[in-house]
């Protein structure tokens, strides 16, 4: 196993004596995808923010590559970890191409780094992407599947040993889904990646390690067939959920149940 | 685009308009230059004007000109032009910024205030110290009104609404402020009110002009140095952080040359508006939407579009001048209104 990127030890992060998140202790390798997963509320999306930074723990601490995100220039995070977030809306007319083309910013310091290798690295992002033949269009004028395929190619050009991504495939259809999973799982292979997500079958399909979150604290952290237990789902949701095998994959699916199916799962 | 198929990720839309960019606003600068110096109460043919300039390098060519030309081209005319040029130049640029910061096409430097805040400033620096005086207000008011509505810019959103009300709002409080100190002031010393809220370039001297240009070009290299954070910054605040942006110390910097710039040009010409509104909402559609690009040609833009608006303020009405910033109003104002009701395309 090689070394953990990202260290998490008792994270907290209490707003007015809330904690949003408690008492989080997390190791993430690079090669992991693990995926984030509970009910609305239960701290996913602050965990996300207390990994990249955005926001510091108010107790523990969360160091991503052996720096400490509290004390971290901004300048340095982002040569660590590059975000997927749901984009705002924007008004002004950039192309593809200059949408991807800052996802290389961070390195502009960088001595090593050429205007050659930028490009280098811009189009080999949309070509992973799939989003070549949209170079010269106009962001705003894309689907919003193939929006998020040219933010998924920033977040390629950003370059960096991790990557968070937050409802990555949300209010995609189940193509995109699949492309967008797919493509993460291909990034996991030599990085760190940690996505939030709400479909519990992408994450059952595509993740190696899922971590469910519940009233801000992880109360299961392994790989598919272990965390996606029945009982487990059906108390964290406050709703009945049945566990059944892929037909033809090596992993679980959950689906909703009625109680009466909860209650006898074999009729 | 299968012509763009050998480097697809350099395809831009706007590389051929942009190639014309530099050639138009040269021939156009120089057209507006020849109107600046050349006509007025005292027409001045274009080789006496030519004649004037030579002279003043120490070159003796083209026709001689009379002692009456040259106090008036070089005396008068030259200064208010280069004024003119620098005023524009600085309020367009400034108004690409504020849009920048703010993710707001409506953003203009007036609008949201920061004129009016640093007349206050501008009118009680003159009455101590003339237009140097009035400068250095304007500087000091800008920056300080620059920060008031940093507080608007912390929520920035491309809902234009809410910031421009506040603007509106704080803009006619700060300007009922100018009449306070105007009307409290000596008048011999200090400009009368319509000159600092409608603006004019009729007092312009070498001196106004020399003092303007120094806070502009300050101003102006950072601004110009911020350029591709500007681009990120349209993304939204998040991305900015995440592409490891120092959110807060961008923006405080940049309203800081913000309230600089604008403040000296309203210390020596009073507030002109609708000019940072007006010249990046055309200029964008030529150069696309890279700041870089959208900030050089702006400059050569706002330097046209004041010099423009003051030449129609000098000879509409002959022999009465009337204030330039009715002028740029009379065009900036119905584009403000179009901007405003225009229903957003995505």
């Amino acid at each position: 196993m090689p070394e953990p990127t990202i260290v998490a030890t008792s994270a907290t992060y209490r707003v007015q004596g809330a904690a949003l998140v408690s008492n989080v202790d997390l190791e993430v390798a690079p090669g992991e995808l693990v995926a984030v997963i509970g009910p609305n509320g239960a701290g996913k999306s602050t965990l996300l923010n207390l990994l990249s930074g955005d926001l510091h723990p108010t107790e523990g601490e969360v160091l991503i590559n052996g720096i400490d995100t509290s004390r971290a220039l901004p300048g340095d995070l982002a040569l660590e970890r590059s975000i997927l977030t749901q984009r705002e809306p924007i008004d002004i007319p950039y192309t593809t191409t200059q949408m991807v083309a800052m996802g290389r910013f961070p390195h502009r310091r960088d001595e090593a780094n050429t205007r050659e290798r930028d490009s280098a690295v811009i189009a080999d992002a949309m070509a992973q992407t799939d989003t070549t033949r949209f170079a010269g269009r106009t962001y705003t004028t894309l689907s919003r599947g193939e929006q998020t395929r040219v933010s998924l190619a920033r977040v390629i050009a950003q370059a960096t040993p991790i990557i968070l991504l937050d409802e990555p495939t949300t209010a995609l259809d189940v193509a995109h889904q699949e492309r967008i999973m797919n493509l993460t799982a291909v990034l996991a292979e030599d990085r760190t990646v940690v996505a939030v997500l709400h479909d519990l079958n992408a994450a059952a399909v595509h993740a190696n390690r899922i971590l469910v979150m519940s009233e801000g604290a992880v109360v299961a952290d392994g790989g598919p067939r272990q965390v996606l237990q029945a009982d487990l789902l059906t108390s964290v949701y406050a709703q009945p959920m049945v566990v059944v095998d892929h037909p033809f994959r090596d992993c679980p699916l959950v689906l909703p149940a009625d109680n009466a199916q909860a209650l006898d799962p074999e009729p | 685009m299968t012509d763009s198929t050998d480097s697809p990720h350099l395809a831009d839309p706007f590389a051929n308009r942009r190639r014309w960019a530099g050639p138009i606003m040269g021939l156009l600068v120089l057209a507006v230059a020849w109107g600046a110096l050349s006509l007025g109460a005292v027409p001045v043919p274009a080789d006496e004007v030519l004649g004037v300039l030579a002279r003043k390098l120490g070159l003796s060519v083209f026709t001689e000109p009379s002692a009456q030309a040259e106090a008036v081209v070089w005396g008068i005319r030259m200064p208010r032009m280069l004024l003119a040029f620098t005023v524009g130049a600085a309020l367009a640029l400034c108004g690409g910024v504020l849009q920048g910061l703010l993710r707001n096409n409506l953003a203009d430097p007036q609008l949201l205030g920061i004129g009016p805040g640093a007349a206050i400033g501008a009118a009680i620096g003159s009455s101590a110290g003339g237009v140097q005086g009035a400068i250095a207000g304007g500087v000091a008011a800008g920056v300080v009104t620059a920060f008031a509505i940093r507080r608007l810019s912390r929520r920035p959103s491309i809902d234009p609404t809410p910031i421009i009300l506040s603007g509106v709002a704080l803009g006619a409080a700060l300007s009922a402020w100018v009449g306070f100190v105007v009307f409290a002031a000596d008048r011999a010393t200090v400009p009368p009110i319509e000159f600092w809220l409608l603006g004019s370039l009729a007092g312009s001297t070498w001196r106004a002009f020399g003092t303007v240009i120094v806070f502009a070009t300050i101003a102006a290299i950072v601004m110009l140095a911020s350029a591709r954070i500007l681009d990120i910054f349209r993304l939204g605040e998040a991305d900015a952080r995440h592409l490891g942006i120092d959110v807060d110390l961008v923006r405080t910097i940049l309203l800081i040359a913000v309230g600089a710039a604008v403040g000296a040009t309203v210390g020596a010409a009073g507030v002109i508006a609708f000019v940072g509104l007006l010249v990046p909402f055309v200029v964008i559609r030529f150069t696309g939407p890279l700041h870089r690009h959208l900030f050089v040609v702006s400059l050569a833009g706002g330097a046209l579009f004041v010099a423009t608006a003051d030449l129609v303020a000098r000879l509409a009405i002959q022999p009465i001048e009337i204030p330039v910033g009715l002028v740029t109003a009379a065009v900036g104002g119905p584009v403000f209104l179009w901007l405003l009701t225009r229903r957003r395309d995505a």
